[in-house]
């Protein structure tokens, strides 16, 4: 029994580490491809989608819908920005550092959301990713309000330029963000496939079964607030290092943006988040391509892009609740 | 004593508008056991077409009335375009679990939120506009002084006590309020007593909508129009409602004045700064403490 484990263990981890692998090679292909203006888009999906990943852990597989991840990355970003700003660390070291500063914060959410349910949840998770960056203005000296507080990702490293020769700013962004997007989808597929997967799936669809099985399903819940709020932290960090840490940068639509993703995509598969974030990053540029040939008012198009995927995301929960991904999933249930 | 009494009115006239607020939120998930958080969008929505209307040349109360009515026939349609469907579509196998299909009419009211706020940004133009009160916003003079509580005031109060005795009315003495009542109580059984269920939802959703549209046109003089001026009134309203029970009318009027009486006290006598820390904390004590809450049914949906 446990060699038969083990066994699946490795070729699971095996499964992950290629489908990983081939991400990373693909983002890099693609990258090289674009202008400076399309790497920076790209590092943008890359860095969102290690934020849509937290919510498809987090409602997708374990059934918690929370629409507080905004609020958890920004205690990633301003995890990152004070650690880089107050103590010269590098973004390398304040990263994850920051990651486990969300974790805890995710513990403290995680103990507290362990008894709420469906839209009591939803609620009380927009409440908190409403008052979170209002911590901002009351703590003024540390946080520096709504100013906020600048960071970026720098410049590469000498042996980096010796290598590969001198990356463009937005080429640095997407190179800085692919290694931590490449982690986070080994860890996310390599849950998902796990007991630990099963488990959680197991929450979601049936409480009473599951802690009949001797699952201690609070606790389950609580870890998985801490995994996905590791994710949204992650992506936090990254997301204030294009350049500010700010309530302005974290607001609660970013929250949204997160679940309109997973939606859209599928949410319950982790292909569908990638897809799912490559269609909220870039369908404004799409739009504006389409566009070109209208005459339309600034008003118009500024307003389209919310328009379009609001629009989307109705018609993905009424037609085809399991997004873009979704028919692959059929068949692997 | 006078920022007492200033926090005092204040907290009333607000706790009035936030108890509108939650006894929409509450009607819809009595009715279709949906938390609806495009509420106030549509509230949104209708008082844009109100100020259209006066823009236009036309009386308060004649704006007035085509924004309830608005309110109304957008909750129903929203109902019958967007919740039904979703409703029908329960066999589907992400909405299986009990989770999910709280989770999913969640995100659906969140999709309508977008669409409702990113029309308004493009009819409407997105630069914020001020409201017309049809009171006096100067406070009462008795003997010389100037009390905090304006003319304004009283037609909020007493407008909304005038909505929540026809609400309480409604439900109690109306053949569809019972209809509705047993819905809530029942749906199955309600069904198979003859109860159309599909038409006491989308009424639900109607009186909600105009619920909160009376409260969109109570609170926008006090603030700005903009398509996203009303998002914190929904959270307010949110809490409001949770505090009070989610599935009691009564508790809903309770803890929107709760709730208005805190963002009052909290406004006066500490920093604005501080409203969305002690909504938050007023939150957590009651879903920790009782999170039924005050006046909610023991037996009603879990937490």
């Amino acid at each position: 029994m446990r060699a038969v484990s083990n066994h699946n263990k490795k070729s699971i981890a095996r499964t992950s580490l290629i489908r990983t692998l081939l991400f990373v090679a693909a983002i890099l292909l693609v990258g090289a491809q674009f202008d400076a203006y399309n790497q920076g888009q790209l590092a943008v999906v890359l860095i969102l989608f290690i934020g849509v990943l937290s919510v498809t852990l987090l409602t997708g597989i374990s059934g918690q819908l929370s629409l507080g991840q905004g609020a958890l990355m920004a205690v990633g970003g301003y995890s990152t920005a004070l650690l880089m700003i107050n103590y010269k660390l590098s973004l390398w070291v304040a990263v994850p550092l920051s990651v486990i500063s969300s974790a805890i914060a995710g513990l403290l959410l995680g103990i507290a959301a362990a008894r709420l349910r469906g839209p009591y949840l939803a609620g009380t998770t927009l409440v908190i990713a409403l008052a979170i960056p209002t911590i901002a203005n009351r703590f003024m000296s540390v946080f520096k309000g709504d100013e906020g507080l600048p960071v970026d990702v720098g410049y590469p490293p000498q042996w980096f330029s010796n290598l590969f020769g001198e990356p463009g700013y937005e080429q640095w962004q997407l190179y800085v963000a692919l290694p931590f997007a490449a982690i986070a989808l080994f860890f996310a597929s390599n849950i998902l496939k796990s007991r630990t997967g099963r488990m959680w799936r197991s929450i979601r669809d049936n409480e009473t079964a599951t802690s009949l099985s001797g699952v201690n399903f609070s606790r389950q819940k609580i870890y998985v607030f801490v995994i996905s709020s590791s994710f949204a932290g992650l992506s936090g960090a990254l997301y204030g290092l294009r350049g500010l840490v700010g309530p302005s940068v974290y607001p609660v639509s970013l929250s949204l943006l997160l679940l309109t993703a997973a939606v859209l995509g599928g949410i319950r598969s982790i292909t569908g988040a990638f897809i799912g974030t490559v269609i909220v990053v870039f369908l404004p540029d799409w739009i504006d391509l389409v566009l070109v040939n209208f005459e339309l008012s600034e008003q118009v198009s500024n307003y389209l892009p919310a328009l379009i995927s609001s629009l989307l995301l109705i018609l993905t929960v009424v037609i085809n609740p399991a997004g873009v991904a979704g028919t692959r999933l059929h068949k692997h249930k | 004593m006078n920022t007492f009494l200033a926090a005092l009115s204040s907290g009333t006239s607000r706790g009035a508008i936030f108890a509108l607020v939650a006894l929409g939120l509450v009607i819809v998930w009595r009715g279709a056991g949906i938390v609806n958080f495009a509420q106030m969008g549509q509230a949104m929505f209708s008082t844009y077409i109100a100020s259209t209307l006066i823009t236009n040349g036309n009386s308060y109360w004649i704006a007035f009335f085509v924004a309830l009515i608005s309110g109304a026939v957008l909750g129903a349609l929203l109902d019958i375009l967007v919740m039904r469907p979703l409703s029908n579509k329960k066999q589907s196998e992400l909405l299986s679990s009990e989770s999910m299909r709280a989770a999913v009419p969640v995100i659906a009211s969140l999709g309508i939120l977008g669409v409702l706020q990113a029309l308004a940004g493009i009819i409407w133009a997105a630069e914020e506009r001020g409201f017309p009160a049809p009171a006096k916003q100067e406070g009462f003079t008795v003997a010389g002084n100037v009390l905090p509580f304006t003319s304004f005031d009283l037609f909020v109060v007493s407008i909304v006590t005038v909505t929540l005795i026809i609400t309480t009315l409604f439900f109690t003495k109306t053949g569809i309020g019972l209809a509705m009542r047993a819905t809530a109580l029942n749906q199955e059984v309600a069904k198979l007593s003859g109860i159309r269920t599909n038409r006491t939802r989308t009424i639900s959703w109607a009186i909600s909508g105009a619920a909160s549209s009376l409260a969109g046109l109570l609170i926008t003089p006090t603030s700005n129009l903009s398509p996203n001026s009303l998002d914190l009134v929904l959270i307010v309203g949110f809490t409001a409602a949770v505090v009070g029970g989610l599935d009691s009318p009564a508790g809903a009027v309770l803890g929107g004045f709760i709730l208005g009486m805190v963002i009052s006290f909290v406004t006066f006598y500490s920093t604005p700064e501080d409203v969305f820390l002690a909504i938050l904390a007023v939150l957590l004590i009651v879903l920790i403490i009782r999170p039924r809450g005050i006046l909610g049914s023991k037996d009603a949906r879990r937490v």
